[in-house]
């Protein structure tokens, strides 16, 4: 676990004018709570803080006005098409402190043949010391047969963790592949349906359907099967 | 084809393009996604079209979840009719998707693999997408 220190300044101005400002110098509007203190309106370094937050719950080291205090990011507002952090909210935590947070799930090894892997929780609530966050919890499913399921409660922790998420949750469910037979039918009728043709020498080197749709020439809109 | 059971109007307005999706900005169920970055219209033969594509080139090793939903009607009137004589017939259904909207999500292959099933995917559809993984994306 990183320790990354972000040197912050107080806000003054509030209010989307001022946060806008904040962020075409290139700094992110945040805001820093937490153990009953009142919230400090901070703004931080756009670079560093992105660098930073990279990393799945990132302990960082805010310095205001030459106090340091540890946090830890709670929310953060991502811009949904730009690679922009917008803002941040960052909860103080002190050391030896227990705190509960999502910890990505990887997933490891290679199931056995015929089998699709499919995590159903990314994430697992542990409740950890504040200062020794686990980056990831690993899950092996090396020659898992297909019915394999992996619960929560089943999964090794990390030593000094404790697991907040329902012990039953299913993590990690390992299914049989749909046989080729079943799978071409399907596409075959679904094609079908929407009028996709396929070409021959798409069939011989099974790439996908170059046709066009061709739905506005097609014209046989379909009704609403039935009506309130 | 995806198409809604039962609708409570035949006929509806154009629904509205401008902005930015609210929700469904980030991977949900799988690892790999398309995400909208223009606002379109995409009829459920794009979607479908789309599916086929992705599912064709991963062939029985994947999963894919599609997040939009065709639910709204679009009309059109007939060629060389005159103007009047009330709102057309239906003809599309159309997923009103706004930008940042993952729209398909795939597990259970490789990302070179995943990568080009989207990519075909991509072609399938109305508008610019790009390609985006569970861990911050192209972040």
């Amino acid at each position: 676990m990183s320790d990354t220190k972000l040197v912050a300044e107080a806000r003054t101005q509030f209010g989307k004018g001022a946060a806008r400002r904040i962020r075409r110098d290139h700094k992110i509007p945040a805001v820093m709570y937490g153990h009953g203190t009142a919230p400090v309106h901070i703004t931080l370094p756009g670079h560093d803080t992105m660098l930073a937050l990279k990393q799945s719950n990132a302990l960082l080291t805010i310095v205001l006005d030459g106090d340091e205090q540890l946090a830890l990011a709670k929310d953060i507002q991502r811009d949904p098409i730009k690679p922009v952090i917008e803002h941040v909210d960052l909860v103080i935590v002190r050391r030896g402190e227990r705190v509960v947070v999502d910890v990505p799930v990887h997933v490891e090894g290679e199931a056995a043949p015929e089998t699709i892997v499919t995590t159903d929780h990314t994430s697992l609530q542990l409740e950890v010391e504040a200062t020794h966050i686990p980056d990831s919890i690993s899950v092996s499913v090396d020659g898992a047969e297909a019915g394999t399921q992996v619960l929560a409660g089943q999964i090794q922790l990390p030593e000094g963790s404790t697991l907040v998420t329902d012990p039953e949750a299913l993590v990690v469910n390992v299914t049989a592949q749909v046989s080729e037979e079943a799978l071409e039918a399907e596409l075959a009728d679904a094609e079908a349906e929407a009028g996709i043709e396929r070409e021959e020498h798409d069939e011989a080197t099974d790439e996908p359907a170059a046709a066009a749709e061709g739905e506005a020439a097609s014209g046989d809109a379909e009704q609403p099967a039935d009506e309130a | 084809m995806l198409i809604p059971r039962r609708v409570k109007h035949r006929k509806q307005h154009h629904p509205g393009r401008s902005g930015a999706a609210k929700g469904g900005t980030t991977i949900a169920f799988g690892d790999y996604g398309i995400q909208a970055l223009e606002p379109a219209y995409v009829t459920n033969r794009q979607i479908e079209s789309a599916r086929i594509a992705m599912t064709r080139y991963m062939k029985r090793g994947g999963k894919v979840w599609i997040n939009i939903y065709p639910d709204r009607p679009l009309t059109k009137k007939p060629a060389e009719t005159r103007m009047g004589s009330g709102k057309g017939s239906p003809e599309w259904w159309i997923a009103n998707v706004k930008p940042g909207r993952i729209m398909f999500e795939i597990s259970g292959v490789p990302e070179e693999t995943a990568r080009e099933a989207l990519r075909l995917a991509m072609h399938k559809l109305p508008m610019k997408c790009r390609f985006v993984r569970r861990e911050g994306g192209d972040f």
